[in-house]
């Protein structure tokens, strides 16, 4: 299932337009660059929802309704809860938006991954794997085997470049600095210091840089490709929407003040 | 709070175990290799290599004594004329190493270390030179003593099929399709030839030129000067190394059709033999009998007229092509609950070996 839904779609793919692309050397990074792109483009309805959801959320936590039955039902969780949800109701607010988009990402992520190592075919194993991968219309005979090549680095293994013998991995800094900027610009501002929301983006903009650089230390740099193309049009994103917070990354934090 | 910063840190947790499960295996899996004299069969199965005793199937030596998850074997290991059993890692480590058959020692003092990719090619040797085709798309030419003796052969992609010679010439199929004809005298290549294909199975030497199946589900006939045409067509992909057995050259396809082409006459012995299964493994050709092994798991013995003598199932799917020692055939399946098994001409099972876990 997860093999003829995921893999199989995806994999064809990204043969499709390495071989649209003419399949020479540096062509399948490409290639992974114009798929994110598709990706992000597909799931632009997803983010933005998640930047909506994200946003009333955040408004919510200094909203002074909000922050009254905090109070006043605090012993009570059970009524705090019930509070919530009506007023979840009334403002027709979904608390669940801005987690979906996050979570519809790992099988992409976990799909790509798949994908790349499947296309790109290291042992007579996986080759015959992607044999049975690929659909009949696609050109395949001519195509494989893929060209790993891209830039200075071999898409199918992690990435360093060779300083003094030491191996710097640049991919795995670029995809921690890319994601740390991304959170940072996405991180609403609160002034409220019980706001949740606010600790809970603040966490992840410590620790999802730390696992993706983690990830692109180890992983083939075909995901780490993946990683840097997404953060850079998740900005985008944010930025063409007017929502980027860039206060957050160039110091003098913008506050915004509990609405009465 | 406390539980929402609980589940945040699981659900990252969890993304990283899922992410990691990908790569959770060795870097490299692949079928096993498999050579054999008349005394032991040597099998490189991922972490090690295993020398069998074929008279009862029993371990004689292992390789390395504890598993390194960087150091993987893949490749048919090479018996030497000099005494040596010669293979590379595949693995995140691609070391290219040369045992003692008789104890499993290493003989040399330091292992080749200079390719810079893995090695999942056999190598060959000739005229005391050692002639090892990497992934890095190089054919590297070391000594007996695996110090390099010449500088090597840039062949463009990755190398996985064992170079034929026909004694003088080397040929030498890289993944990008081509067929390179090399002089080891001049230590150049003298012909490269597009094969419409990638073709992972090494050529078969004939006494005009050599023969080659590809993933372009063609066979070429290419001679030393370069000339070269198509002489047969399969139904896919042709893996394996075609067997060639007097005026017969005998093939197989990934759509599990097994051919035999009379090269006098150009024309197919048999029509739509397919006895179960897709063959990646090269046919064996051995006295009155063709076996075949299939991708099903499945074991035939086939006549020169295409009936299949008897039919067995080791089980697991078998890529490995078989190999003879004495008198068994030795079949090493993958995902099967032993590593090898042996048969003798009748199809009656000598033994199977199963490594201790």
């Amino acid at each position: 299932m997860w093999q003829t839904i995921i893999i199989q779609p995806m994999t064809n793919l990204l043969l499709w337009i390495y071989d649209v692309l003419g399949h020479g050397p540096h062509m399948f990074g490409l290639a992974i660059i114009l798929f994110t792109i598709l990706i992000k483009l597909l799931t632009w309805p997803l983010n933005a929802s998640q930047v909506k959801g994200a946003q009333a959320m955040q408004e919510l936590q200094n909203d002074k309704e909000w922050i009254e039955i905090q109070k006043k039902y605090a012993k009570d969780r059970e009524k705090l809860a019930q509070e919530q949800m009506r007023i979840y109701k009334d403002r027709g607010i979904n608390p669940f938006a801005s987690c979906l988009p996050t979570l519809v990402q790992f099988p992409i992520i976990i799909g790509l991954y798949q994908s790349i190592t499947r296309a790109l075919s290291a042992t007579p194993f996986d080759m015959l794997q992607l044999a049975r991968t690929v659909y009949p219309f696609q050109n395949v005979e001519n195509i494989i085997p893929l060209n790993s090549t891209f830039l200075w680095m071999d898409l199918g293994r992690p990435e360093s470049i060779q300083i003094l013998g030491y191996g710097l991995p640049t991919l795995a800094i670029i995809v921690a600095l890319t994601t740390w900027v991304q959170s940072k610009l996405t991180m609403p501002a609160s002034s409220n210091p019980n706001d949740q929301s606010a600790q809970m983006t603040k966490m992840m903009s410590i620790y999802m840089p730390l696992m993706l650089g983690w990830f692109a230390l180890n992983f083939a740099s075909g995901i780490s490709v993946y990683f840097i193309i997404s953060n850079l049009l998740g900005v985008v994103q944010y930025a063409a929407t007017g929502r980027a917070n860039w206060s957050n990354l160039f110091g003098g934090n913008k506050t915004t003040p509990a609405k009465k | 709070m406390k539980t929402k910063r609980l589940l945040l840190f699981f659900l990252l947790t969890l993304g990283a175990i899922i992410l990691s499960a990908c790569s959770g295996q060795p870097l490299a899996n692949n079928w096993p290799g498999l050579a054999a004299d008349a005394e032991r069969a040597y099998i490189s199965s991922g972490s090690f290599i295993y020398a069998v005793d074929v008279q009862n199937g029993k371990e004689v030596w292992k390789y390395p004594a504890e598993a390194n998850n960087k150091t993987l074997f893949y490749a048919n290991p090479v018996l030497t004329e000099d005494g040596q059993l010669l293979i590379g890692s595949a693995g995140s480590e691609h070391p290219f190493i040369s045992l003692n058959p008789e104890t499993g020692r290493e003989n040399w003092t330091e292992s080749f270390t200079g390719a810079k990719g893995a090695w999942m090619a056999s190598p060959l040797v000739l005229n005391e030179t050692i002639y090892a085709p990497n992934t890095d798309g190089f054919l590297y030419i070391l000594d007996l003593n695996g110090k390099q003796a010449a500088d090597p052969i840039q062949l463009g992609g990755a190398l996985w099929a064992k170079p034929s010679t026909d004694g003088t010439l080397l040929y030498v199929n890289s993944l990008d399709h081509h067929l390179h004809v090399i002089d080891p005298a001049l230590g150049k290549t003298i012909e490269t030839i597009d094969l419409g294909g990638a073709a992972p199975g090494s050529p078969a030497v004939g006494a005009d030129g050599v023969y080659i199946g590809s993933f372009a589900s063609t066979v070429e006939f290419v001679q030393p000067n370069g000339q070269h045409e198509s002489i047969a067509t399969a139904k896919n992909w042709i893996w394996g190394t075609p067997s060639l057995d007097g005026e017969t050259l005998y093939y197989a396809d990934l759509d599990g059709v097994v051919y035999s082409l009379d090269l006098a006459s150009g024309r197919q012995n048999w029509d739509g033999l397919q006895p179960d299964g897709p063959v990646v493994a090269s046919l064996l050709v051995v006295g009155d009998q063709i076996y075949v092994a299939t991708e099903s798991g499945s074991f035939f013995a086939l006549d020169r007229d295409g009936k299949i003598v008897w039919e067995k199932t080791p089980g697991g799917k078998i890529y490995t092509s078989p190999v003879i020692s004495g008198d068994l055939i030795l079949v090493a399946p993958y995902q099967a609950d032993f590593a090898l098994a042996a048969f003798d001409a009748e199809g009656k099972q000598a033994w199977t070996f199963a490594p201790e876990k």
